[in-house]
């Protein structure tokens, strides 16, 4: 895997894409903060003329919604979010020294949605913090607080494949949510 | 004037207040911690708490639909931009050797980095 260069296609859609508009339509709408038929029809001349001056290369997305899946994500991490709030803020007040760890975990889902979307998810809740993701593997490096407890770091992992679970409920394909549900990968199970 | 919409006053309030010390304790970790890697834990976790709940308690005080889908935008990039901000300032940090004076317990991307294959 070594010096492999990432093809990623040169070709550039000169074809408007219509979710694309219609996103940066209703984001033209809402930074006005009115809706209007100027607004509306003045949005979509820009969306227009932004993805014809700035193509973005074509990928391969795979993403499917489901809204069942998002309110799930949005639910947990939510909950995530002011749980662990307690957890960071008890970790500012303890006296140092702060005992860290980087801890590979390596992710079941192959795509590069799934790659992101866990990061961006896991980045987002407290308790870790993404310092690298290696595409080839489809792996994700967290920095963990708090390593001298054995706990933690088990706990760490557990938090991203059940974030990658939730993910690929929300946004992934059914390939995607079948193997998030699967296994944890061979050899990397909590140590 | 109606007792709800009273309720939803001091509601955003309260959360307005809660989001502003999130906020603080954010910076007082960004105080105390000693390095980059966890200060930045410091610097992005309690603040995106913060900022969910002072735009919540400012959604409960303005009470209007197209402005809820202004605050909606606002929460939406900060979910989607502050994790690549704060990977970035990580990445950089790590690669640098910023991983503090004392260490890391254990490093799994160490030995990955030194296989040669940057």
């Amino acid at each position: 895997m070594s010096h492999t260069v990432r093809n990623f296609s040169p070709r550039r859609r000169r074809v408007p894409d219509l979710p694309l508009i219609a996103w940066l339509t209703v984001i033209w709408v809402l930074l006005w903060g009115t809706l209007s038929w100027g607004n509306l029809v003045n949005g979509v001349i820009v969306a227009l003329c932004v993805s014809l001056a700035f193509p973005l290369p074509a990928v391969e997305l795979g993403l499917r919604l489901h809204p069942l899946g998002i309110l799930r994500l949005l639910v947990y991490l939510v909950y995530d979010m002011v749980s662990s709030s307690v957890e960071v803020t008890r970790q500012i007040q303890a006296r140092g020294p702060y005992p860290a760890a980087v801890v590979a975990v390596p992710l079941r889902c192959r795509g590069d949605l799934m790659l992101t979307a866990t990061a961006v998810a896991v980045s987002n809740v407290p308790g870790g913090s993404v310092i690298e993701v290696r595409r080839a593997t489809s792996t994700v490096f967290l920095h963990v607080l708090d390593a001298d407890d054995p706990g933690a770091v088990d706990k760490a992992k557990r938090s991203v494949w059940r974030m990658e679970e939730l993910v690929a409920g929300a946004f992934g394909t059914a390939a995607d949510i079948e193997r998030a549900r699967g296994p944890v990968p061979e050899g990397n199970g909590p140590s | 004037m109606n007792p709800w919409l009273e309720a939803a006053d001091l509601l955003g309030a309260v959360l307005l207040l809660l989001g502003c010390v999130q906020c603080l304790i954010g910076v007082i970790g960004m105080v105390r911690f000693p390095d980059v890697l966890t200060r930045s834990h410091a610097a992005t976790k309690p603040q995106t708490i913060g900022v969910l709940l002072a735009l919540a308690g400012v959604t409960l005080r303005l009470r209007d639909p197209i402005d809820l889908g202004t605050l909606g935008l606002i929460v939406f990039f900060q979910f989607l931009t502050s994790p690549v901000a704060s990977h970035l300032v990580a990445r950089s940090a790590y690669r640098t050797g910023q991983t503090g004076s004392r260490g890391l317990l254990r490093d799994d991307l160490d030995p990955q980095l030194s296989e040669g294959d940057e």
